[in-house]
């Protein structure tokens, strides 16, 4: 008890115990020690709060974070879905993903749809098609080993791959793709590195 | 005579058995007395040292033996740098292609493929079909017992126009869904 309230406080970064627990300071003290799973970074990005914003400033846009841990398959083949629907609009990444014939991409389905939802229920979203992507990456899982038999008595150990999934949604419409770069805009470049080059070690 | 590196052991069995044949033919052309009997009689480029005949056998049955062939396997160099490995894995020909033959199905509003059925409206049909197959089924009782009439499937509150006259007909208890045509 008290040496996980001692961890907590070590840990834990102010604005983000008041996150967890506003209205009762002692009502989920015990939750992160007591459970097997550690919640990741990822989960807690969902309990920042910022403080109310002044009349003056544009809205922020809401953010919402969400993730699939211990999926079963690779994540070099799962980082090939979440380069295709990076900075999309959610509906047309739903729409590439459900044609897609990998595995990983029904997976991807299912997280982005719960990820409308929780948008929509949780976190003030009011329109459920004004969301993009704006960051979508995988990372590794726990891997287990196993012997994979070949023949003449020989061996080899295989690896059994899991990955997480990662998705942050914001509101409003996907932003407009980067220009690809012009040669001109290339030689611009060059000659202004030309041009701030300077005499060094000397008045 | 030029030394030459021990050559395949086929080869060597070949010098061998030229050699040898050689030796035959040269024993009775002794008396005409040649200044060299036992000198080759072919111009070959043979090695200086007469080759010993003590593991001749095997050595002839052998296939080019393992040591040869790896000498000429290929393998990597060099470990590929993770930059390299990179710049294979993430050139534009390796990532996924965005699919631009996705349209809308005026039917449902799901999303289809353009030269593709709508998936909803197509499982909707094979669901209604499924059902309709058994009720043919109940009415047939077993199989092989298909009529050689046409079958008409009616819906609730339907009767048997003139034109499904001689036709078997199949009871549905439901109404008529709207994809359903009724002739």
């Amino acid at each position: 008890g008290n040496a996980c309230v001692r961890g907590l406080l070590g840990w834990a970064r102010p604005e983000r115990w008041l996150a967890a627990s506003s209205l009762f300071p002692l009502s989920c003290i015990h939750t992160s020690c007591t459970a097997l799973q550690q919640i990741g970074k990822w989960e807690k990005k969902n309990r920042i709060v910022y403080p109310p914003q002044l009349p003056g400033e544009p809205r922020r846009p809401a953010e919402i974070y969400h993730c699939r841990r211990e999926i079963k398959y690779s994540k070099d083949k799962m980082w090939y879905l979440a380069k295709l629907i990076k900075g999309m609009s959610i509906d047309q990444a739903l729409a590439q993903l459900e044609f897609s014939d990998k595995k990983g991409a029904k997976v991807i389905k299912e997280v982005l749809l719960e990820a409308q939802e929780l948008a929509v229920k949780k976190h003030n979203v009011e329109f459920k098609s004004n969301l993009h992507i704006a960051e979508s990456t995988t990372g590794r899982g726990r891997y287990m080993k196993r012997i994979r038999y070949h023949g003449k008595g020989m061996f080899g150990i295989m690896k059994i791959v899991r990955c997480h999934y990662f998705v942050k949604l914001v509101e409003g419409p996907p932003p407009p793709p980067e220009p690809p770069k012009t040669g001109f805009d290339q030689a611009k470049e060059y000659v202004q590195q030309l041009r701030s080059r300077t005499l060094v070690n000397t008045l | 005579l030029v030394l030459v590196l021990p050559p395949l052991p086929r080869f060597r069995g070949l010098l061998q058995r030229c050699w040898q044949r050689l030796e035959g033919g040269l024993l009775p052309g002794f008396s005409r007395g040649q200044s060299l009997p036992w000198g080759p009689a072919l111009a070959v480029q043979a090695p200086a040292f007469l080759p010993q005949p003590v593991d001749d056998t095997n050595e002839s049955n052998e296939a080019p033996s393992l040591l040869d062939s790896i000498l000429w396997m290929a393998a990597p160099k060099k470990r590929r740098t993770i930059e390299v490995n990179r710049c294979r894995r993430r050139n534009p020909n390796k990532l996924i292609k965005v699919k631009t033959n996705i349209d809308v199905c005026p039917e449902c509003g799901n999303l289809k493929q353009k030269h593709v059925l709508c998936g909803y409206c197509y499982a909707k049909v094979k669901a209604e079909t499924r059902l309709i197959r058994k009720e043919i089924y109940k009415q047939e009782g077993g199989p092989f017992n298909a009529p050689t009439e046409e079958t008409v499937v009616l819906y609730d509150g339907e009767k048997p126009t003139e034109k499904d006259a001689g036709k078997r007909i199949i009871e549905r208890a439901r109404k008529r869904p709207s994809w359903f045509a009724q002739n």
